[in-house]
């Protein structure tokens, strides 16, 4: 049934409807039969099925997936069909769902929660940016983790979000640390580097080895963390630099590509 | 043991036995009414001033620390160290007019008062047993068994001892060796016997005057005090012709009303050698006194005041009532000794500093320090001492009983529970705001939180309702909040509080938490209900929210009281959509069975109404 449905979906008619290449291309639409059959399967006890229509209705991106879905959050249902459908509306990032996605990213369970924010963070704009900070302080770390990832694919938002991400990390939240080095601003690493010995090592790494991945980073800075990271017991320092080393072109030679060669030739390989 | 000899006692009393006629021979006179009245008309009572003979307020400290143990006197007036010497000390010291006496290892000792050196000492022998000493005047006197284990066989003999020479004056065999005390004061000196006896001897000589019999409670204590002579238990028996068969219906017993915190120790147990030493019980017990009142022979506390100390705290109670009248929070350090030397509470902490407390009001009247030294207890020779030192500005009942909540020492959560209980009783609205920082402060035992919202909930502080609602309003704008540490306030209480004290305020920071994650059941029920007490109809569409959000959520099918809370204030806010909506939930099959039974008698219930609403409307 789903995976008629997901077929039936994707092959409107316009969808399939040619468009002059130099215009903007018109976002598919259901035809509304197959979409009042998708609203009553949504809307009907079979959770199954109503799971796999959402999922259609994800993968559609039609413009007009959106109504049925948002439907079906209004009444409530299942947990798992709530997942569903917020996980559809990710898909369609449709910025007009930011409230309903904010009420159910504060929901009991946590799964739920999970895809309301990772729905809330396809949605590109200012809007989104409250819920994604405000979800950093999950009590789930699974949520947080995703708040983090969304976060951090906004690298303007850095400013505003590398303080509650470097808080999480103090606390020892493995989740929010590859944010961090990606967002955190060039003054931030100091207080990074102090958090060796109070936080876990292989937190700091992970924070400080994509921190080395940067493009805005100067390699001298680079140089410093590498002498920070050279520090850190743990594998996830020797692998943040094995990594690192492995993103710089062999006739690079900057310091940092020596300095980090030498660390891990005195810590060995990763096991 | 004690317990049971009591036992019998009363056993034999409920089948109208224990009458004097068939008290055994040694105690064949025990409650006879005029030889307690003739022995108390020896006792020289009545002066409010120290024993020693200089009459000036002293305090006796076991000093303990890198120094060694030692004695030291100190002149609470000169606030000044008098003396210091070596002494190992196994038990309190008594003190008498030019001399002090302490139990050492094996040994009674006696010491000159003015310098604290050796003037005597009294071994005690192998087969012998140090069961207690007092001192009254110029005389030791010490209790000794010889032979049996403690308490238990054997001989036991009452012997004066001269405070100066340490030769013995007078010795007095005991008909049992299950004997406590002695006390001595006023030229009488008491011993307890099994529990049930006190005999009364003359201090100078060592005559039998009297002997009473606690018919009715242990009589575990006896004390000599300026006003008289009193002993008992769980309660206090002026030694009287009244109480001369121990009658605790008699005017003159008479036992404090104090909250279940306390324990009601009102002196130490003297049958107990290790009482007999400073040990925790001098930190946790009653202090009293007595109205010097020998014409009617009652016992009433000295201006109806009984005073607990319980570690840190001092609190003075109402002995009637049992309401509080004062507390004291010594700060950091326990109080390890106290005395009620008639106007003032005197006490000496752990680190060496001595305080006293106005009896009638608590306010601190007194501080000195030792430097650098470890008190382990303190005897305080001091009646009559009423010190009035400027030591700042005295918090008032509400302050003080707001800094032993806030204390950060965990240990005391009874006496916090308490604190938190009193502090409800306080008015004002700065008592609801303490209670606020209670519910909002993390990490607290649930009972506590518990009993903070149950005071909000029950204060009626109607001229700061206003006030109040804002604060709570405020407390309730707090979320968890893991990246900062955060958790959340108490809701579910404050939400109930906020619903009792119409806090209307508070209703939109009830709706935020209505829709938190964190937010648990039972508080989202408590805010449902609070919501709707305060009539938020703006609150509708987070209550919408809710119930359709969780109306399927398996969470709710064993407990779907917040959903049922959540529709029932959608039925005393909403109108007619908000009854569709209930409708419709009532019939949709996912809808939890419990919720869709009470949905379906709910509406049917209120149908007649809603439909007149809606003519009207």
């Amino acid at each position: 049934m789903g995976l008629v449905l997901v077929l039936a979906l994707t092959s409107t008619a316009s969808a399939k409807k040619a468009a002059p290449v130099a215009e903007k291309k018109a976002p598919p639409s259901v035809p509304k039969e197959k979409l009042d059959k998708v609203r009553e399967i949504l809307l009907d006890e079979d959770d199954a099925a109503a799971i796999d229509a959402a999922k259609a209705l994800g993968q559609s991106g039609a413009a007009n997936a959106v109504e049925p879905l948002l439907e079906t959050l209004s009444v409530g249902g299942s947990p798992e069909r709530t997942e569903a459908a917020l996980a559809a509306l990710g898909q369609l990032a449709v910025p007009s769902t930011l409230d309903v996605l904010e009420l159910y990213a504060g929901n009991r369970t946590p799964e739920i929660r999970r895809a309301a924010i990772k729905a809330i963070g396809a949605i590109k704009g200012e809007r989104s940016l409250g819920p994604l900070l405000t979800a950093l302080g999950d009590a789930a770390p699974d949520v947080r983790a995703v708040a983090a990832d969304a976060l951090a694919a906004r690298k303007a938002e850095g400013a505003v979000a590398g303080p509650r991400l470097l808080a999480l990390v103090k606390r020892n939240d493995l989740g929010a640390a590859p944010a961090l080095g990606q967002l955190a601003a060039p003054d931030l690493v100091p207080q990074l580097a102090e958090l060796q010995g109070a936080v876990d090592d292989n937190v700091v790494a992970t924070a400080l080895g994509e921190i080395l991945k940067r493009d805005d980073v100067r390699d001298g800075l680079r140089v410093d963390v590498i002498h920070t990271m050279a520090r850190l017991s743990g594998e996830a320092s020797t692998a943040a630099l094995v990594e690192y080393l492995a993103t710089i072109p062999a006739k690079d030679d900057r310091p940092s590509k020596k300095e980090a060669q030498k660390v891990v030739d005195e810590k060995g390989t990763v096991k | 043991m004690k317990a049971r000899a009591f036992g019998l006692v009363a056993l034999l009393a409920s089948f109208g036995l224990a009458t004097l006629g068939c008290a055994t021979e040694p105690y064949k006179r025990a409650g006879n009414m005029d030889d307690v009245a003739a022995a108390l008309a020896r006792h020289g009572t009545g002066a409010a001033r120290p024993a020693n003979a200089g009459g000036r307020p002293l305090a006796f400290l076991a000093l303990a620390g890198a120094k060694g143990p030692r004695l030291a006197a100190y002149d609470l007036a000169d606030k000044r160290v008098l003396w210091t010497q070596p002494a190992d000390l196994k038990a309190r010291v008594e003190v008498g007019a030019d001399f002090v006496v302490h139990a050492s290892a094996n040994a009674l000792v006696g010491r000159d008062l003015r310098a604290g050196g050796e003037r005597w000492r009294r071994a005690i022998a192998a087969d012998e047993r140090l069961l207690g000493y007092a001192a009254d005047g110029a005389t030791a006197f010490v209790l000794v068994q010889k032979g049996g284990a403690h308490l238990h066989g054997g001989t036991a003999y009452l012997a004066a001892i001269d405070g100066t020479t340490g030769a013995e004056r007078w010795r007095h065999e005991l008909p049992s060796a299950n004997a406590g005390g002695p006390t001595a004061g006023g030229g009488l000196v008491a011993v307890l016997l099994q529990s049930q006896y006190v005999a009364i001897l003359d201090g100078a000589t060592g005559a039998e005057l009297a002997t009473v019999l606690s018919n009715e409670e242990a009589a575990t204590y006896v004390r000599a005090l300026p006003e008289g002579v009193f002993f008992g238990s769980s309660g206090v028996f002026r030694l009287s012709r009244a109480t001369a068969a121990g009658s605790r219906k008699s005017a003159g017993y008479v036992a404090a009303k104090l909250p279940e915190f306390v324990r009601p120790v009102y002196w130490f147990d003297q049958y107990r050698p290790e009482q007999g030493d400073y040990s925790a019980l001098d930190r946790n017990r009653v202090l009293w006194r007595m109205t010097p009142n020998k014409e009617d022979e009652a016992a009433r506390f000295r201006d109806d005041l009984a005073v607990v100390h319980n570690f840190r705290f001092f609190f003075g109670f109402d002995s009637k009532t049992g309401a509080l009248r004062w507390a004291y929070n010594h700060p950091s350090t326990e109080a390890v000794s106290s005395a009620d030397v008639g106007d003032a509470i005197l006490f000496a902490t752990a680190d060496g500093e001595l305080g006293a407390l106005d009896a009638k009001t608590g306010r601190r009247t007194y501080a000195a320090r030792l430097p650098g030294e470890v008190v382990r207890g303190v005897t305080f020779d001091a009646e009559g001492f009423a010190p009035h030192d400027a030591t700042g500005a005295s918090p008032t009942l509400s302050e003080a009983l707001s800094s032993i909540v806030w204390d950060p020492d965990r240990r005391f959560w009874d006496v916090k529970m308490f604190a938190i209980e009193a502090l409800a009783g306080q008015p004002g609205g700065e008592v609801t705001e303490q209670l606020l920082k209670i519910t909002e402060q993390e990490g607290l035992p649930p009972a506590v939180y518990q009993k903070a919202g149950e005071a909000l909930i029950a204060r009626k502080d109607a001229g700061s309702a206003a006030a109040s609602s804002e604060m709570l309003a405020h407390v309730l704008e707090r979320h968890a909040d893991y990246a900062e540490g955060r958790s959340a306030p108490a809701v579910e209480i404050l939400a109930r509080a906020a619903g009792a004290m119409k806090a209307k305020a508070a209703a939109p920071a009830l709706v935020a938490h209505l829709r938190r994650p964190e937010t648990t059941p039972a508080a989202a029920a408590a805010i449902a209900r609070a919501l709707a007490a305060l009539e938020a109809t703006d609150a509708l569409p987070a209550l919408r929210d809710f119930l359709t959000m969780y109306r399927a959520d398996p969470i709710y099918d064993g407990d779907p009281t917040a959903l049922v809370a959540a529709s029932e204030a959608m039925l005393a806010l909403g109108g007619q959509s908000e009854r569709q909506l209930l409708l419709y939930l009532s019939e949709e099959p996912r809808t939890v069975q419990a919720l869709r039974a009470h949905l379906r008698r709910a509406l049917a219930q209120t149908a007649s109404r809603a439909a007149a609403a809606a003519a009207a409307e």
